[in-house]
């Protein structure tokens, strides 16, 4: 399967699912003009290389294959629906024997970011790592 | 009609309320995101050591988008919306004003009346039970103001001003403390 990438804008995140070194990164503003158009690819994406990718918990290696980091400077309320689509997508990683390691970063001063990573976190059950500049 | 002495008041107006950003007009996407970038540098100018910035910012933008919203409604011409963002030494106060159809205006403020009257806890249950909820073309389905409560500690007024028999203009206060009191309660 192919890596994702998508260059960043002023309104829409920047992508680099690198399928070579198992890191996944989000990162930028996120406030796109059609919200749907650009994450749905994304999620359809991440479904389509959990299918394609061999259960994790039937080869011997022990740490996480995958990590991903969210680093979002900014994301509007109608993108963190589609944030936490994504997640839910890792949480059907996780599912299949997947190992994952989450990156929550945000700026030092950024409580709110902090807590809605929580919240996310919270939500799917997934352990995330948070990591403040 | 504007002239000389009508740009001269607004500015004083706009001066005395110590206003950083007055905009008037339609907002679109491209516009929205131009003066955003702009607001985004100032911002991050006036509060580098507090990071209050974020807060602000991200307030503002649902703020807008909220307006954006109903710009794209009804009559281009007539259908002029207002944002204003001043600050004082203790907070800043977003001000939002759209025009909006009557018939629009109950279900509006049962929303509205549903989002002030909790406080912070049953807002993130709300928030959650929200985000959670399957997606309407209304798309954002009321996220944003929940957001924007969360975020303000729930410091949000309202106002419907009669315009026509028909339409009247939707006013949205919301206040950010610069000492950031709400973070306290969100730790609990």
């Amino acid at each position: 399967m192919e890596s994702l990438i998508i260059e960043g804008t002023e309104d829409s995140p920047s992508v680099k699912f690198d399928v070579n070194s198992g890191q996944f990164v989000i990162s930028g503003k996120s406030r796109p003009e059609n919200t749907s158009k650009f994450f749905t690819p994304l999620i359809n994406w991440i479904t389509e290389f959990y299918e394609t990718t061999p259960a994790q918990k039937d080869q011997p290696d022990d740490k996480s294959a995958i990590v991903f980091v969210f680093k979002l400077d900014y994301f509007n309320s109608v993108s963190a629906k589609y944030i936490l689509d994504i997640i839910f997508a890792l949480q059907g990683f996780v599912s299949k024997g997947n190992k994952i390691a989450i990156e929550w970063h945000c700026a030092k001063l950024d409580d709110d970011m902090l807590e809605t990573g929580k919240e996310f976190s919270n939500m799917v059950n997934l352990k995330f790592d948070f990591i403040q500049h | 009609m504007a002239s000389i002495s009508t740009a001269f008041e607004a500015h004083q107006i706009m001066s005395e309320k110590n206003t950083l950003i007055a905009f008037t007009g339609h907002f679109d996407h491209l516009l929205t995101t131009l003066l955003l970038l702009n607001i985004k540098n100032k911002l991050s100018a006036l509060e580098a050591t507090t990071g209050i910035d974020r807060k602000v910012y991200s307030i503002l933008v649902e703020s807008i988008e909220n307006v954006s919203k109903h710009s794209s409604q009804g009559d281009q011409t007539q259908n002029i919306a207002i944002l204003l963002l001043s600050k004082s030494d203790d907070k800043y106060t977003i001000v939002t004003g759209n025009h909006i159809m009557n018939d629009e205006i109950p279900a509006l403020k049962e929303k509205l009346e549903k989002v002030l009257q909790h406080n912070q806890a049953e807002l993130k249950q709300l928030y959650r039970e929200q985000i959670l909820s399957k997606r309407t073309d209304d798309n954002n389905a009321g996220l944003g103001i929940i957001d924007m409560a969360i975020k303000s500690g729930n410091m949000i007024q309202y106002e419907f001003k009669p315009l026509t028999e028909d339409t009247s203009f939707y006013l949205l206060q919301i206040e950010i403390n610069i000492q950031k009191p709400v973070l306290s309660e969100v730790e609990v």
